[in-house]
């Protein structure tokens, strides 16, 4: 995380220099050159973040803050720092991956893996783009917390929502089976 | 947000720069009121960074709402298949997996250029800015062409939900079903003739050629597993569809289609960012539209890589 305060010094200063909207290259190589370096030793970065999905997120959001975790109102003249900037090779990484695994998932439908088998594999895969895009496309990974809160919030109200009327979908079969006997009794 | 409480609770604040705010001016076309922040900068804020950070909060909300909006149609989803897979077997043999998968890359693309476009409205790059909003939605109007597509061949084949489902094809009939299961698609075809020649008469039965043999797994399973014969066959006795088969079509276009409106009101939206955009309008201070609306699309895109696998590739 040491390496992830150096945009963080970088943006400020490079406010201070030039904070006119005129120097966007300028802005631009202060912000990307640090994210460059934080990563440049680790070129398999995209693949190790994928296995993680969104649930590692938490941690490293917190030390990441840079775009806006000084309190709110303490940093108001860093008004160009408003949030993350993506770098170009990151969100192209990320297409990538997504277009594998859009493959991936098609090709294994010819596998048979079990009646739950393929659905796992293609509930597992899903989540796994899922995760790529609200980690790196939606910022989450940068982005405050607070909004991570949000997002697992909605997805464990879907959990919940799904497994709990999975869990008595059956309860009015004898009603339907015997509705249908009846019906099928008064058309003889 | 610090002098607040030194101003009048009646009047607009304008922040902590001491003139007071104009009545009636408008948050994105106004230049010269009071605190003199720039041009995009609405009254009720009192930096930039705040305003973006309210407007963030609001949109991650209302994704939030999204999410369970579109919980409702997944439940649906998921009971339905829990209670009766062999619905979901029977139906997506309907479904061309290469139109689907062809959507999904289009919808990626187009969130990478979403995603794109606000890194181009954060550093000012008006040029590429405006090229990427047109990607995205050249890429959201191929989804609904091929959407379009999709739609009118279900149409013509009878394939629509609830009563007016009458599909014109046997499932066997299917080239997506005779590449998979060949022996069974050529045993359905046995069983369907006798099943006609059954129902034509006596005469007709004693032409129809018998079937001797004791069928085998690989003629027998693939129909089971699609209902087409067995317990949840609307023929028991012989062979057709299963019962209830249009509650997938429901399920299917009421999904893709809440999906598909949700493209066309990105479509709206990215046409309203793209005149926006041409008009320079956003840059490093000022680029939380164009945020927004890539978090909404990205979150349309989401749906869609659920919906895909879910819809297209049952196995």
């Amino acid at each position: 995380m040491a390496n992830e305060e150096t945009p963080k010094t970088e943006a400020t200063s490079d406010l201070e220099s030039g904070a006119d909207p005129k120097a966007p290259a300028a802005v631009e190589a202060a912000k990307v050159a640090p994210e460059h370096d934080a990563t440049a030793p680790n070129d398999k970065l995209e693949p190790t973040r994928q296995d993680e999905g969104p649930d590692s997120d938490p941690a490293p959001g917190a030390d990441d803050d840079h775009g806006h975790g000084h309190g709110g109102h303490g940093a108001d003249d860093h008004d160009h720092g408003l949030a993350h900037t993506m770098p170009v090779w990151m969100l192209v990484a990320v297409l990538g991956a997504l277009m594998v695994l859009t493959v991936l998932t098609v090709s294994v439908t010819r596998f048979d893996l079990g009646s739950e088998g393929n659905l796992v594999v293609a509930m597992v895969i899903a989540t796994v783009k899922a995760g790529l895009v609200v980690t790196f496309f939606m910022h989450l990974y940068w982005d405050k917390k607070f909004h991570l809160v949000l997002f697992l919030t909605a997805v464990l109200f879907v959990i919940l929502f799904l497994s709990m009327s999975l869990t008595d979908r059956g309860e009015y079969q004898t009603n339907i089976d015997w509705y249908q006997s009846v019906s099928t009794a008064n058309t003889k | 947000m610090t002098q607040s409480t030194s101003e009048s609770v009646t009047k607009p604040k304008a922040g902590g720069h001491g003139t007071p705010p104009q009545a009636g001016h408008d948050e994105h076309a106004d230049h010269g009121h009071g605190h003199g922040d720039g041009p995009h900068l609405a009254h009720h804020f009192d930096t930039y960074q705040q305003q973006f950070d309210a407007g963030k909060l609001g949109i991650w909300l209302f994704l939030l709402t999204e999410v369970l909006f579109f919980s409702g149609l997944f439940c649906a989803y998921t009971v339905y298949r829990a209670q009766h897979p062999e619905v979901f077997v029977y139906a997506h043999y309907f479904l061309n997996t290469n139109m689907g998968a062809l959507n999904t890359c289009v919808l990626l693309i187009s969130s990478l250029t979403a995603a794109w476009a606000v890194r181009n409205a954060q550093l000012a790059q008006k040029g590429l800015l405006i090229f990427n909003i047109v990607i995205t939605i050249a890429c959201a109007f191929t989804f609904m062409t091929v959407k379009y597509f999709e739609y009118a061949h279900k149409f013509h084949d009878g394939l629509l939900p609830g009563p007016n489902f009458h599909p014109t094809e046997q499932v066997w009939e299917l080239d997506s079903f005779k590449q998979k299961h060949p022996e069974a698609a050529e045993f359905a075809e046995m069983l369907s003739k006798r099943a006609e020649a059954r129902a034509k008469g006596t005469a007709a039965e004693k032409e129809a050629p018998l079937i001797t043999q004791r069928p085998t797994e690989e003629q027998i399973e693939p129909l089971m597993k699609a209902g087409l014969i067995g317990p949840n066959s609307e023929e028991p006795m012989g062979i057709s569809r299963p019962r209830n088969a249009h509650v997938f079509f429901s399920i299917y276009f009421f999904m893709t289609g809440l999906h598909g409106i949700h493209v066309i009101g990105g479509i709206i939206v990215w046409a309203w960012l793209l005149k926006r955009a041409v008009r320079g309008e956003f840059g490093p201070k000022y680029f939380g539209p164009i945020d927004y609306a890539a978090l909404y699309w990205h979150l349309v895109d989401l749906v869609w890589i659920y919906l895909f696998p879910l819809l297209y590739l049952i196995h």
